[in-house]
């Protein structure tokens, strides 16, 4: 077979055709595990490039309310403030945390976002003049915020599933269309060797018997002879010959070893 | 008899300004403006009034640049009207810009105190509060050098005098170094048009009393309102407080014993217009304000910083039914300065395709 | 990819933006300053002067160099100034999330991840 050329390395014994079976057996049983896990995070994958799709589409809106509170803030303080407020951040109140969460034994994370409590960098930003519009504008922006960082669980858990998919598929591929197919190979190798191996000794154990009874037809010939010339002289050295010719055909299928006692 | 001797000195400018007012964009305009569907609608809904200033811009500008370009025509005619007045009038125009000036001045010391190049700086000032010695306070490395022989230079030494010491500038948050200076230069500049002989007596000195006090007013309302919540010590808002307006004494007194929007509208009370503003806004949820992300356009989402706009633009239009004052070029900048707001408003609203909140402009003509 | 353990630490947002893109984000208070002396911040304003060196580099520090940051913001008109960086990107600590600006709406057709999808779904 075409097969000859893709198998493993191994003697064509009984005890690698055993092995070779086992590895056969776990081949096919991490096959479609791993199937059901790559199909498991597939749908999962497709559920959130969705979600990202949408939530893309809902940050530009979200950004934009935000822009425009902005711009409201510009219009109640009469000018610039971005660069006073460059200036006075000092320690960051918007904080995320990552999570992780476990589909399939993949562990994705989640950001979490949260507010460290008592430390306002900008409490006092428009003191004088549009001190409100700054105070709603810092909320529209921070629910912004919390939409973005939202976003970033989903494009991380994203990236993270697009690499564990292709390992995951690799792998799939590999056991099922190289794993597999090689370890058949090996056992049908095998197999076919140890049959061959089985015909050549059945031929063999067949010529050694032919042998065999040529032969014993020849001492119970020579015996014969023999004996009609001991009865001719006396009847006790028959009695005495008689054990070693009825053990020799006994004997002939058990081991090779002993033919040569008979010979 | 107050006008006899006016327009010796002041006529000309006196014309110039009424005919720079009567460039202000009306309603119409403003219903035309809100009509745009893109910027460059906009661009040339404005052609007629900002054209030259307007058409450097490449096509589709973005927002902040049209607020600069039209910043730059009100710049243009006030230095025009500055270099044509004499006398007081020209004083009461650099009092005008005083205000400007401590604006820029907070954001230099911002600058300075975080080691930042103050060239950079010079470029977001506000050109209206530029002043000869301005670049002189890049060279000031430290808080220290920029207060002992920097600040001392500039108009607004008098404002610093007294109230701020160069570790105050240090310690203490911009914003009370930015309103501690408003405070002073607010009560000066009341003073110099209540005492200059050119004044004392004439619609200007009651025209302009009756806008500072409102301006103090309001910053004292405001401060009030925006201290709610920070670390900012009941005795130290009371600092911030004009010692002047319609609120002072006892309103003021008031409001520096206020805890939270409640007590600032009992300090309120005396005055009928803040009271009706304030049962205006109240309704909305006072100083939270309505939630913008809903949008408000469902409530008249009109907040307290409006109303007070709104006012501040009838005081102005006010003042330009009274002869032979000097008020009307206070009165013109305001009404300026709220144009060009409108505008950036308008613009940012088409840009970010908001318009259901477009209506949110204020506009008296 | 990157062990798990060290992502604790990731509690910060960064953000690479146009001045009112980064005003917002401060006001809703990312802004974070490490104490001095190596005062590091993790915002940078970039406007029309800001040569694309600067901005690569502020990239390079807050995707690589910088343990503490999850999430790094950039406005996509900047991020079409590095797009080769960007593109490249493909860790997934930090993510990298691209922002529509104020004077520049946001296309779904750049946005690095979104064609990725896109790929991935033969559309």
């Amino acid at each position: 077979m075409s097969g000859a050329a893709d198998r493993e390395a191994v003697f064509p014994t009984r005890q690698s055709l055993g092995l070779m079976k086992a590895k056969l057996k776990g081949a096919e049983t991490g096959h479609s595990l791993l199937k059901r896990k790559s199909e498991a995070l597939t749908k999962r994958f497709r559920e959130i490039t969705r979600r990202i799709d949408e939530a893309k589409r809902k940050m530009g809106r979200v950004m934009q309310i935000a822009s425009l509170s902005l711009a409201e803030v510009t219009y109640a303080v009469g000018g610039n403030i971005g660069f006073q407020i460059q200036e006075s951040a000092r320690s960051a109140r918007f904080r995320i945390r990552a999570k992780q969460e476990n589909v399939s034994g993949v562990l994705l994370p989640t950001f979490e976002s949260y507010l460290t409590e008592g430390n306002n960098d900008f409490a006092m930003t428009g003191l004088g003049k549009g001190g409100q519009q700054v105070q709603r504008c810092r909320e529209t922006y921070a629910r912004a915020v919390e939409a973005l960082v939202e976003l970033a669980s989903l494009q991380t858990a994203f990236v993270i599933l697009d690499e564990v998919i292709k390992v995951v598929n690799r792998r799939v591929n590999a056991i099922e269309h190289v794993i597999i197919p090689r370890t058949e190979n090996t056992i049908k190798y095998i197999n076919s060797e140890l049959d061959e191996l089985d015909r050549e000794e059945f031929y063999r154990l067949k010529k050694v018997a032919n042998k065999k009874q040529q032969d014993v037809a020849a001492q119970d010939a020579e015996i014969k002879r023999l004996k009609l010339e001991q009865e001719a002289r006396g009847k006790k050295q028959a009695v005495a010959d008689e054990p070693e010719t009825s053990a020799g055909p006994a004997e002939l299928l058990e081991a090779e070893g002993d033919e040569d006692v008979i010979f | 008899m107050e006008g006899l001797f006016f327009n010796v000195n002041n006529g000309y400018i006196e014309g110039i300004v009424r005919g720079y007012r009567n460039g202000l964009l009306t309603g119409a305009n403003y219903t035309n403006m809100t009509q745009c569907e893109t910027i460059d609608d906009l661009k040339l809904q404005l052609g007629p009034a900002y054209g030259d200033f307007l058409s450097s811009l490449p096509p589709n500008p973005s927002t902040s640049s049209i607020a600069a370009k039209t910043t730059d025509k009100l710049v243009a005619e006030f230095r025009y009207v500055r270099a044509n007045a004499v006398g007081s009038l020209a004083k009461f125009m650099d009092y005008l810009t005083y205000g400007y000036m401590i604006d820029n001045v907070a954001l230099l010391i911002t600058g300075t105190l975080h080691e930042r190049d103050t060239r950079e700086l010079l470029e977001r000032c506000h050109p209206l509060g530029w002043f000869e010695t301005m670049p002189v306070l890049c060279v000031a490395t430290n808080i220290e050098e920029l207060y002992n022989s920097v600040l001392i230079e500039t108009p607004l030494a008098p404002y610093f005098k007294g109230s701020l010491s160069h570790q105050d500038l240090d310690e203490l948050n911009i914003e009370i170094v930015r309103n501690t200076l408003y405070k002073n230069y607010l009560e000066d500049f009341y003073q110099f048009v209540n005492s200059h002989p050119d004044m004392v007596g004439t619609p200007t000195a009651e025209v302009m009393s009756e806008m500072l006090e409102f301006e103090a007013d309001r910053r004292a309302i405001n401060i009030t309102l925006n201290s709610f919540g920070t670390e900012l010590s009941k005795a130290d808002r009371n600092k911030l407080y004009p010692s002047f307006g319609m609120l002072y004494p006892e309103g003021t007194l008031m409001l520096s014993r206020a805890d939270d929007f409640e007590g600032v509208r009992l300090a309120v009370e005396g005055v009928q217009d803040y009271k009706t503003f304030f049962e205006a806004a109240g309704l909305g949820g006072g100083a939270g304000g309505p939630g913008n992300m809903a949008g408000g356009s469902g409530t008249e989402g009109k907040t307290l910083e409006d109303m007070f706009y709104q006012k501040e633009m009838e005081i102005s239009k006010g003042a330009f039914t009274r002869q032979f004052t000097y008020a009307i070029v206070y009165a013109w900048v305001k009404l300026r300065e709220q144009e060009i707001r409108n505008i950036t408003w308008i613009a940012e609203c088409i840009a970010q395709n908001q318009k259901d909140r477009i209506n949110n402009y204020i506009s008296v003509f | 990819m990157s062990s798990h353990a060290d992502n604790k630490d990731r509690q910060f947002l960064a953000v690479i933006g146009d001045e009112d893109s980064v005003t917002g984000l401060l006001l809703a208070g990312i802004g974070h300053v490490t104490p001095p002396p190596d005062s590091q911040k993790n915002f940078l304003v970039v406007d029309s002067k800001t040569d694309t060196a600067t901005i690569e580099e502020a990239f390079q520090r807050f995707t690589t160099e910088r343990k503490d940051i999850g999430i790094v913001l950039i406005n996509q008109h900047i991020a079409d100034r590095i797009r080769h960086r960007v593109d490249t990107y493909t860790a997934a600590f930090p993510a990298l999330l691209e922002i529509p600006s104020k004077d520049h709406p946001y296309d779904p057709e750049k946005d690095s991840v979104l064609r990725r999808v896109r790929r991935l779904f033969g559309e």
